[in-house]
């Protein structure tokens, strides 16, 4: 199982004193929180993407790189990549140059974005927001897979003999996730891909999440990635913790009630009953996250949204110690009563050890990997391999 | 069993658009009746859902009344609905329900129009305001519809009773002949290939 955070880089004015961080400020404390993260032991940071204030992570590979050159364990990844408005070569480069400074500790979430001028912004038209999403995506993974590519689509400029450098580490592509709340289209990609499927869980009952996770285990089952309990589904989640109830409960509320994103509406009390938020005690996070697989079944991935709605990051980063002190409860509990056939979410070794796998049945040696030797336009010569542990 | 939903987005209680919907309600179960079709009527007053209509507006957290309420919809046979007229239109609490509800809910669907006003000077709102929205919506609207002003509840001769008659029987008709979408557990798939293909 898989636990980590996922931001998505807000610059909101702190209610409780009025201050507005600047967006260095912000940009820093998510190097901070990141860094936090794998010290507690958290194993995936996955930071979003927008293309407008308040939001600063315009550029998110650029940030983090940097994360990845201070961390060595955690899976830096996204949510979400912009599949409709970025050009899909330049995630392959973006992601794979990520994938090789960072050994590995890639991957990525799709999503379609919900700022509507960024499609104009960026030359494309909403009403094609499925379509884009399903076009370029198609693009990105033969620019991970397929050495000289051609491409004719609808919304790109032709690709004639491109071949994308640098080439994916190992030549094993990085793990694509896809988020979406309530678009069953999104749901059958994933699916039909074998990719993960990722729902946000934090604005929508949990009732809504299970229908959507469940029509994509279906699906994956009927597109013949294996049974429906293995596909592979991640899941969205927030709380805000003290050790009593009562002052989570009463330090939140300020924030809660004026959020950007669900203040001015329900009372916290409301929004708790009807969404996975729970603000109250470690041991109430714990069993409230836990009872997630209730509904969903066994999962592999658990992100909090934690770096919100103006919480300083003194309090962020306490709230990280708290969430480290019930890490191994929390691990205790999904491990039980999960059936081993239930997979791991792959990860870089995960995934080349399965290439390797690939490699040896069809009886060619292991150590050919990378299969696609590329040799160096300028220099004539091929790379010498990388000493790697993996 | 057919089902009928009457919606009303009346204020006060008791309400004219409560009183009004009712009476819609009772006639067109009866013209149904008369043709052999037993119904069933459930009621959604507007009123009772503000709030939850309110943080569904902020949010797009559909609270669990609300949601209740959109399924009954999602699941009609076919909708009476009856509002208030408020500055020459209808009430903004009957327009936040449509603006609520998913998209496609009314499609296909019939829909009875009422109104009710303290003159006939407002008369027209059916076809001036509600008429375009539920046009937009692309239900199936009966026609005539029903508009009661504060003195038609006093009218001789039973005119008002005689306008639902009439009204809830061509709406009953139009049940009959209609098949709208039902409310189904699952999301539509469409295959990945035909994405990909269509895209």
């Amino acid at each position: 199982m898989q636990l980590g955070l996922f931001s998505v880089g807000d610059i909101t004015p702190d209610p409780t004193t009025g201050r507005l961080p600047t967006e260095h400020e912000r940009i820093l404390a998510a190097v901070t929180i990141a860094k936090k993260a794998e010290d507690i032991g958290l194993d995936v940071f996955a930071l979003g993407e927008h293309h407008n204030p308040p939001f600063h992570p315009s550029s998110p590979t650029t940030l983090l790189g940097f994360i990845a050159a201070q961390t060595s364990t955690l899976i830096l990844s996204t949510a979400t990549t912009l599949i409709t408005t970025n050009d899909p070569v330049k995630i392959a480069e973006d992601y794979s140059v990520l994938q090789h400074v960072s050994e590995g500790r890639v991957d990525l979430m799709m999503g379609r974005g919900n700022t509507g001028p960024v499609y104009p912004w960026f030359g494309k038209d909403i009403r094609d927001g499925i379509a884009l999403a399903i076009e370029n995506y198609a693009l990105l993974r033969k620019l991970w897979r397929e050495e000289v590519v051609n491409s004719d689509g609808k919304f790109r400029t032709p690709l004639q003999g491109f071949t994308l450098a640098p080439q994916p580490l190992d030549g094993v592509p990085p793990f694509v996730w896809h988020g979406s709340i309530r678009s069953p289209e999104i749901a059958e990609q994933a699916a039909y891909y074998g990719d993960g499927f990722f729902h946000n869980n934090i604005f929508w009952n949990l009732s809504h999440t299970k229908r959507m996770v469940n029509l994509y285990r279906r699906r994956f089952e009927h597109h013949g990635h294996g049974p429906a309990d293995t596909a592979i589904v991640g899941l969205g989640g927030q709380f805000f913790m003290r050790r009593n109830s009562q002052d989570a409960i009463n330090e939140f509320r300020p924030y809660f009630d004026v959020a950007p994103v669900y203040g001015y509406g329900p009372s916290l009390e409301e929004f708790m009953a009807e969404t996975p938020l729970t603000v109250g005690s470690p041991q109430e996070v714990l069993e409230r996250t836990l009872s997630f697989t209730k509904e969903v079944g066994h999962y592999q991935r658990q992100l909090f949204l934690l770096d919100h709605a103006g919480l300083p990051l003194k309090t962020v980063l306490e709230q990280l110690d708290l969430l480290g002190e019930i890490l191994p409860e929390l691990r205790k509990g999904y491990a039980e009563g999960r059936p081993a056939h239930i997979p791991d979410a792959p990860t870089h070794a995960s995934l080349l050890a399965a290439a390797r796998e690939r490699k040896a049945e069809v009886g060619e040696p292991a150590e050919q990997l990378p299969s696609r030797v590329i040799l160096d336009s300028v220099t004539g010569r091929s790379p010498e391999p990388a000493e790697r542990s993996l | 069993m057919t089902r009928l939903v009457v919606i009303t987005a009346g204020t006060g209680n008791p309400s004219s658009s409560r009183l009004l919907g009712e009476r819609l309600a009772d006639a067109s179960v009866a013209a149904l009746r008369d043709a052999g079709v037993p119904a069933e009527v459930t009621h959604i007053e507007l009123r009772m859902l503000a709030v939850e209509l309110a943080n569904h507006l902020a949010t797009r957290l559909p609270g669990a009344a609300l949601r209740e309420a959109f399924d009954e919809v999602c699941a009609a046979d076919g909708v009476i609905t009856v509002t208030p007229v408020f500055n020459g239109s209808y009430s903004g609490l009957f327009k936040l329900f449509f603006d609520a509800l998913d998209e496609g809910a009314m499609k296909g669907r019939p829909v009875l129009l009422a109104a009710t006003g303290g003159t006939a000077r407002h008369s027209l709102v059916i076809e001036h305001a509600m008429l375009p929205l539920f046009y937009y919506l692309k239900a199936l609207v009966a026609t005539p519809p029903v508009f009661a002003a504060t003195k038609d509840w006093g009218a001789e001769g039973g005119k008002l009773e005689k306008r639902i008659r009439r009204a809830a029987e061509a709406f009953a008709q139009l049940v009959l002949g209609a098949h709208p979408a039902k409310g189904e557990d699952d999301f539509e798939v469409v295959d990945f290939a035909d994405l990909l293909g269509g895209g």
